[in-house]
């Protein structure tokens, strides 16, 4: 991607971490050390959530910041420094996620089609009928929901929303990560958004979710 | 309110509104509706609601371990790119020197063609007068060339040849 020398510039002086990118291009290790630390949790939750698995989330992200070094000669700022990081990130995620439905390994994801149906939202349909007692989540039985929400929705409108939800990225950073326009973008969080309302719809009635 | 296509612009307007991500355009006309329309309003409160839920996901905080395991990849990638620099350096070193001569050659070349060029060869004129150089003492003897030239068209003196006696 062509960058122009005033847009570098600009990133360089609004990005702190940009800066420590280039120190890194210039084979500065306390630099890379220093930007590890900043973005090791928040990249290893973006790809826990993504992937389904901790221990995968934790090799994933070592390669992420592998590929981050390796590529620090040829480093110039044309975006946030997140979302050159998250970019990366993406590529080293749908590449785990292909070759691992080309090896038919489980779906720890439980994928389900773009309206959001899934196994379960059948489960919630059947304590919503009534047929199983329902009660009060307590904190934990309720991030259980969550996370398998999450898990419900597909893959890129999994990564869109761990991207502007954890990460905080504007529609356009997002699109830039996951090289889309921000029109798509806004398409996939509004269809995300709406598959979460409707997974998580039981809850948001009644408070409840079946035994 | 379900996810009909018909919908889908609505729920696009709604999850701009909801990230501030509409132009002051779009935000007047989406306030105006959630004033007048509750089933609209209901929805939003919902989307918002389910969005919020996602704030409660637990947040990895990874171990020492991580991040040392990590430092000496990144040290093991740096140390390999740098044998391999190593490495590609007498095979670079000849290419220089191969290169340099080349150019050093070449550079002679146009040195000595522009070099002509600008000052010739002060015994080209010399060369070209070789033979009357060569019989100068002759020419002395004579005093005029028009008495020579005569002579010639003479041809009293013929080109000396074998000895024919």
């Amino acid at each position: 991607m062509a960058v122009s020398e005033s847009s570098a510039q600009q990133y360089q002086l609004q990005d702190p971490d940009v800066r420590l990118m280039l120190q890194v291009r210039d084979d500065n290790a306390a630099a890379f050390d220093e930007l590890m630390l900043r973005y090791q949790n928040r990249l290893v939750t973006v790809l826990e959530h993504l992937v389904g698995r901790r221990d995968q989330a934790e090799d994933l992200a070592q390669e992420v910041f592998l590929r981050v070094y390796r590529a620090r000669k040829r480093y110039v700022p044309g975006a946030k420094f997140s979302t050159w990081l998250y970019t990366i990130a993406n590529h080293v995620a749908a590449n785990a996620l292909r070759s691992r439905s080309r090896r038919h390994e489980v779906n720890v994801t439980g994928k389900v089609s773009e309206s959001g149906a899934s196994s379960f939202l059948d489960k919630m349909a059947v304590a919503a009928s009534g047929a199983m007692p329902a009660r009060q989540l307590d904190k934990a039985e309720l991030r259980g929901i969550v996370r398998e929400a999450l898990e419900g929705l597909n893959e890129r409108q999994r990564m869109a929303v761990l991207l502007n939800k954890f990460e905080g990225l504007s529609y356009a950073d997002i699109a830039e990560a996951m090289e889309m326009t921000p029109q798509a973008i806004k398409s996939l969080l509004s269809r995300a958004r709406v598959n979460l309302k409707e997974i998580l719809e039981p809850y948001l009635e009644d408070g409840t979710r079946p035994q | 309110m379900s996810q009909e296509p018909s919908n889908q612009t609505l729920y696009d307007e709604l999850t701009a509104y909801l990230d501030g991500e509409l132009d002051a355009e779009a935000v007047r006309r989406v306030e105006e509706r959630l004033a007048r329309d509750a089933d609209y309003r209901q929805e939003l409160h919902k989307l918002e609601r389910a969005w919020d839920l996602l704030d409660g996901l637990p947040r990895a905080t990874v171990d020492d371990e991580f991040t040392k395991s990590t430092l000496e990849m990144v040290a093991l990638s740096a140390s390999q790119e740098a044998e391999a620099v190593a490495q590609e350096l007498p095979r670079r070193r000849r290419r220089q020197r191969i290169v340099g001569i080349v150019s050093m050659v070449a550079a002679l070349l146009v040195g000595f063609v522009v070099g002509t060029q600008i000052w010739p060869d002060p015994n080209r004129d010399m060369l070209m007068d070789l033979p009357v150089l060569e019989d100068l003492d002759l020419f002395y003897q004579a005093d005029n060339i028009e008495f020579l030239r005569l002579l010639e068209e003479e041809d009293l003196f013929p080109a000396e040849g074998p000895d024919e006696s």
